[in-house]
């Protein structure tokens, strides 16, 4: 964690049982608001197929129970809709899953079924105030999120739960750096040249992103850090700036230096075999 | 060892975490079978030394950034939700709970401003038509009389299953919102259970008055215990929530509101359970033409069913 720059908000570091800290982007009112409608569009779809049902079955001259179980329905849905899927689908809704968002308490563990329940139910007040006394417009909890440094409303803070995002990128790994000038500029590179933190970062961040620019720009971004390379390492002037840190790359992300290797374990355990009972 | 030939070798193990993770997000871990949830296990932790010595590895950021999510990820499914422990709240709400009630001052409190405001304002529209006007207003007033001009004989047929569902989404969500409300310092919660207590004691005061009271008793005398408890109930735990805001004994405020949000969770749950209680014996029993005596004998029955909660298991019981 301590390699990525401390951000002012939206991150919150979680540490796991095996001590380990890792990061989650936090969730705030404009990521949940989709969330929410998603959810509400499912409830209204929902109850309004139900009211059709009870319009059939009222046909059938039952109209009594229809209205009663659709009045019973109603109920649970408004209230306990978010707090029952949270409950069972591990901190999520519907339209949380859609949209990759999950509930979680604030020391990063899963919530139990109280704080799920307890949160949706206290969504009431959150809710306030209600504009024409139906349309809730949130901005109870629109103000509570931005007086807290977590995006907790109210439920969220009375239930001790967190809203974060659960990204989903793919591993992009290493660009592979083997063009032969480069190689062979790299060997022409100081033996004990070993990259610091910053600079492993700039040049990982450099190269992911080099393809992006025209060769002027390049030009003028690394030159900024090769300049005073080639000046300490007595380097030719016009040597090509992109050129010494892609082979800066290619010495510290890719090329082996004989001998240098540390040896590491493996930290995967082999796999037991578990007898079924 | 260069970061090329590192993740070279771990990517494998990360995508398999990963497509694990994908299955257990689909189907849950029962699926898997014990092999693949141990296997699950040993990636996971072998993707939390990886972010641990990301730093010694000089891994590139946008691998740390797919590493924090991987962990993250894995870490959601290997520690998930805790569902409904039936035993567990069981023991809640029949052992601890009770105890808990006779204790509680802001339960005393609701208690004590309900059946107060209750009392006087049905005294007030007994003794001055004056204040049942104002109280009710006049249309309601006409409709009470109304609807209770003609004796008890039960509803049309299958309206009654209608009317218990409207009575718990009716009933049980103004509890619900009564407790809600409590979280605004008190003042929701508080503003609901005057505001009811007002409306009803006035409608009984009113009702008294009048020739129909015969009829109106008849409605009200079965499910009232149930219904008025549940009131007291859901006021006393919103109320619960709003003092934690004001009196936190030394804690934070959130972190006071924290405690109290679980100590009120399980008297508003009773409070839904005596709701949806009261709405089926109101939509089936009140409004039947059952004799008074039998109406009048579940009201008793249900007083000693409350009186037995909260004394039996709360006062005299001992471990």
């Amino acid at each position: 964690m301590s390699k990525l720059p401390r951000q002012l908000d939206s991150r919150i570091e979680i540490v796991t049982p095996e001590n380990i800290a890792f990061a989650y982007v936090l969730a705030g009112p404009f990521r949940r608001l989709p969330a929410f409608l998603i959810d509400f569009a499912i409830r209204a779809a929902v109850l309004f197929l139900l009211a059709m049902g009870c319009l059939v079955l009222s046909v059938a001259s039952l109209s009594g129970i229809g209205l009663g179980v659709f009045l019973v329905v109603w109920f649970v849905l408004s209230w306990f809709y978010g707090g029952l899927f949270e409950t069972f689908w591990n901190g999520q809704t519907p339209g949380k899953r859609l949209l990759g968002l999950r509930v979680l308490s604030i020391d990063g563990q899963p919530i139990n079924a109280l704080q799920a329940v307890l949160r949706n139910v206290l969504r009431d007040v959150d809710a306030l105030p209600l504009a024409l006394s139906v349309v809730p417009l949130y901005m109870l909890a629109l103000a509570t999120m931005t007086a807290n440094n977590r995006f907790q409303r109210l439920g969220d803070l009375a239930s001790g739960t967190i809203v974060v995002v659960e990204k989903r990128s793919k591993l992009r790994g290493l660009v592979m750096m083997n063009r032969p000038e480069v190689v062979a500029f790299a060997q022409t590179l100081p033996v004990g040249f070993v990259a610091s933190r910053a600079m492993s970062h700039a040049l990982s961040t450099y190269v992911a992103r080099r393809e992006l620019f025209s060769a002027p720009r390049r030009f003028e971004i690394a030159r900024n850090l090769a300049e005073p390379l080639c000046l300490r390492w007595g380097l030719p002037i016009d040597t090509n700036p992109d050129l010494l840190l892609s082979a800066l790359y290619y010495r510290t992300f890719i090329a082996d230096r004989p001998g240098h290797e540390p040896t590491l374990r493996a930290p995967v355990a082999v796999p037991v075999e578990v007898a079924s009972p | 060892m260069k970061v090329a030939l590192l993740l070279e070798r771990r990517r494998e193990q990360w995508h398999e975490l990963e497509s694990l993770c994908r299955l257990m997000e689909r189907r849950g871990p029962r699926p898997l079978g014990g092999a693949k949830v141990s296997r699950f296990a040993s990636l996971y932790r072998g993707a939390c030394a990886d972010l641990a010595l990301a730093d010694a590895y000089q891994l590139p950021l946008d691998t740390v950034e797919y590493l924090h999510q991987l962990v993250g990820r894995a870490h959601n499914q290997l520690y998930r939700s805790q569902t409904f422990r039936w035993r567990q709240w069981g023991r809640t709400m029949f052992v601890e709970l009770p105890r808990k009630l006779v204790r509680d001052r802001a339960l005393w409190l609701a208690f004590a401003i309900f059946w107060g405001i209750f009392a006087l304002s049905l005294y007030l529209a007994y003794t001055s038509r004056e204040y049942a006007d104002k109280a009710i207003g006049q249309a309601a007033m006409e409709s009470y009389r109304e609807n209770f001009s003609r004796p008890i004989r039960g509803r049309p047929g299958g309206m009654d299953s209608a009317m218990t569902g409207f009575y718990v989404q009716h009933n049980a969500g103004i509890g619900l919102r009564c407790f809600a409300g409590g979280l605004l310092f008190g003042i929701g919660g508080l503003f609901t259970v005057v505001f009811n207590a007002m409306q009803l004691g006035a409608t009984f005061g009113y009702m008294l008055t009048l020739e129909e009271r015969v009829n109106f008793l008849q409605f009200v005398t079965a499910h009232g215990p149930f219904e008025l408890t549940a009131i007291v109930f859901s006021a006393g735990a919103g109320m619960r929530l709003g003092f934690s805001l004001v009196t936190t004994g030394g804690l934070s405020r959130a972190a006071s509101l924290r405690q109290a949000a679980i100590e009120a969770s399980p008297m508003m749950g009773a409070a839904v359970i005596l709701f949806c209680l009261a709405a089926m014996i109101e939509g089936f029993i009140s409004p039947s033409a059952l004799p008074y005596a039998v109406k009048a004998g579940v009201a008793v029955l249900s007083t000693v069913i409350l009186a037995f909660y909260v004394i039996g298991l709360g006062l005299l019981r001992r471990d």
